[in-house]
């Protein structure tokens, strides 16, 4: 059974329940206070010590309010021609999206990891045994999706462990528990993805037919990694919330550079013995 | 609202600027979610480069000593400046890569699995198997050499290991730490360095030979123990490498095309094209391909081991930049220009 998480950012009020209920479950340490001046964003990016981070973009209006507007229209899902020529996003619209490792079927950061501490566990979730992990670094830059980092002064590993601890006592993780407009959530990776389809749906009828499912082989163009067990519903780009397009797997090229270092090691060695002749 | 303020909200259409995202507030520059770099920088501090500089000198001089010993040419003193070289730089390695470990008391859980996938791990067994041959081998150069005594039982036992098989053995896994660094950097998410999968290895091995082959026409010089054959061949072999050397890394930057920018930046450009290009390439070249003399040897190797240090120091930083600009990223990871699945050799 492989379990995941689905994030679906249109119901997502930027509440930052879920950052704060990994920080307490998990015993995260603070990352400071600094304030960035990125909309509400004070938490800027995934880390080794911030597993869930919550982006705040601002889309500003595009078009000039006019005319005799229906505010209650507005608000609702209306997206017919509105009086004035003001469409339903000429407000603004404000979308966030709590991010998390995307805990990849193909993992580049287990591919990466020379020691194997980076692991599948039995849920199928990618793991970092803390006590195996020596801190080579090796993960960070192989992930495609920035999560991992070095914490300082401890010198190992660490990401979203998909609160391995809470599902082996039966409970689901602390961010999907703690998310109040169930943005975010839990469950099995295969009804997670017919839920994922059936509201992507549901968007589509109601005109927004921008709205798809980030995380797939098919959409979102995951499919050097085979797909990933964390999905998010996006209603923009991907790089707009700071996600690669066409992540790929590092790792299938290591293979080629080695029978094209091993041409080069043969031509240098020619080269050498051709040196030796007089 | 200062007066430059409300000329924009006029010329605007009357729409007030309340917010910061940056498609929408001139006054920011950066792109995509506030130029937060999607992917993480790795973190590796100077340790890396110089033992990537060390393991290719290794790599280099074990490759050109074995060589030697097969075709038969025997210089007493280029054997065991190579031996000594050697293991010199396969006690430096660990102790370079165990220090920049976050954990350095683990050292050893490297050694717990092997990996083919991934490069780290080669590596690992690499250094480990080649600096353990290399002791074995240049133990018995001691033996010889009489540092470990005259007749006792541990010379005896010392001279029965078999240094000439142990050194073709040791030829393989020597290559391996000296190209494999470049397969190393290159399976990753960084552009700079995932783009070039193809001429990293090949660039570092013969980037590790020429920078071995002015380590050991250096030490010969200066030590007045070379023969006149040796420093000829390594002369000859110097010139050869640093042309094909030279080639890889054009190779590399028509590969890396527009990813290879950050070579050029202001931080990086004085030791990628300076340091490398003209202290490492063109001056050496120059001097390599003019009359044959020691004191240009010397100055030739000097300026050919400080322009291997400069390149892997201009990569690795490169890299860096390279990882932390959300551009060069997106662009990368957005279709054809990276690297696919079906992507052949």
């Amino acid at each position: 059974m492989a379990t995941g998480f689905l994030t679906d950012t249109t119901v997502c009020i930027g509440c930052k329940a879920c950052e704060v209920a990994c920080k307490q479950w998990n015993q995260l340490p603070a990352d400071g206070y600094e304030l960035t001046g990125d909309s509400y964003d004070n938490t800027r990016q995934l880390s080794g010590s911030t597993w869930r981070h919550v982006a705040f973009i601002e889309n500003p209006k595009k078009r000039r309010l006019t005319g005799d507007v229906d505010l209650v229209a507005l608000a609702e899902d209306v997206t017919e021609p509105l009086p004035g020529g003001a469409e339903l996003d000429a407000l603004g619209r404000w979308a966030f999206m709590s991010d998390v490792c995307k805990h990849c079927v193909e993992a580049p950061c287990q591919q990466a990891c020379p020691t194997g501490a980076i692991i599948r566990n039995e849920f199928d979730n990618v793991y970092i045994q803390p006590d195996v992990c020596n801190g080579c670094g090796y993960c960070v830059p192989a992930c495609p999706y920035g999560v991992i980092t070095q914490v300082p002064h401890d010198g190992r590993a660490f990401k979203c462990t998909l609160c391995y601890d809470r599902q082996r006592d039966g409970l689901e993780p602390a961010c999907a528990k703690a998310c109040p407009t169930n943005s975010i959530m839990f469950g099995e990776v295969e009804e997670l993805k017919t839920i994922a389809e059936e509201r992507v749906q549901e968007l589509h009828d109601k005109g927004y037919s921008q709205a798809y499912v980030y995380g797939t082989p098919e959409v979102g163009g995951t499919g050097g990694i085979g797909g990933n067990h964390s999905k998010f519903i996006l209603m923009d780009e991907p790089e707009t919330y700071n996600l690669p397009r066409h992540p790929y797997l590092p790792q299938e090229k290591v293979k080629g550079g080695t029978i094209a270092s091993m041409v080069a090691g043969a031509v240098l060695g020619a080269v050498v013995a051709l040196a030796f002749r007089d | 609202m200062s007066e430059t303020t409300r000329d924009q909200v006029q010329q605007s259409n009357g729409k007030i600027e309340t917010s910061h995202h940056p498609e929408a507030d001139s006054r920011r520059s950066d792109k995509n979610y506030y130029g937060i770099p999607p992917i993480k920088h790795a973190h590796w501090t100077w340790q890396i480069p110089v033992y990537f500089w060390i393991g290719g000198i290794g790599a280099g001089v074990h490759l050109f000593s074995t060589i030697a010993q097969i075709l038969g040419h025997k210089d007493e003193a280029l054997i065991r400046t190579s031996r000594y070289t050697v293991l010199g730089t396969m006690i430096l390695s660990p102790v370079l890569l165990i220090w920049d470990l976050g954990r350095p008391e683990r050292f050893y859980n490297m050694l717990r699995v092997l990996k083919l996938r991934s490069p780290m791990s080669t590596q690992s067994w690499s250094v480990f198997a080649f600096g353990n041959l290399s002791g074995l081998i240049t133990a018995r150069q001691a033996a010889d050499d009489g540092l470990l005594g005259d007749d006792n039982p541990l010379v005896r036992l010392v001279k029965l290991i078999p240094a000439r098989f142990l050194t073709i053995l040791a030829m393989p896994v020597g290559l391996n730490v000296g190209s494999n660094t470049g397969n190393l950097i290159s399976a990753t998410s960084v552009p700079l360095w995932a783009r070039n999968w193809l001429f990293m290895g090949p660039t570092f091995l013969a980037s590790g030979l020429s920078t071995a082959l002015s380590w050991l026409s250096l030490v010969l010089h200066l030590t007045r123990s070379g023969e006149e054959k040796t420093l000829h061949t390594l002369h000859r072999a110097e010139k050869a490498t640093i042309v094909i050397e030279a080639g890889l890394i054009a190779a590399s930057l028509i590969r890396m095309s527009k990813w290879s920018k950050p070579l050029f930046s202001r931080e990086v450009a004085p030791l990628f094209v300076g340091g490398t290009l003209i202290g490492g390439i063109l001056a050496p070249m120059a001097l390599l391909f003019g009359k044959e003399s020691r004191p240009k040897s010397i100055l030739a190797s000097v300026l050919a081991l400080a322009g291997g240090l400069a390149f892997r120091f201009a990569i690795i930083k490169g890299g860096r930049i390279s990882a932390d600009d959300p551009e060069a990223y997106f662009t990368f990871a957005s279709g054809e220009s990276a690297p696919q699945p079906e992507d052949k050799v």
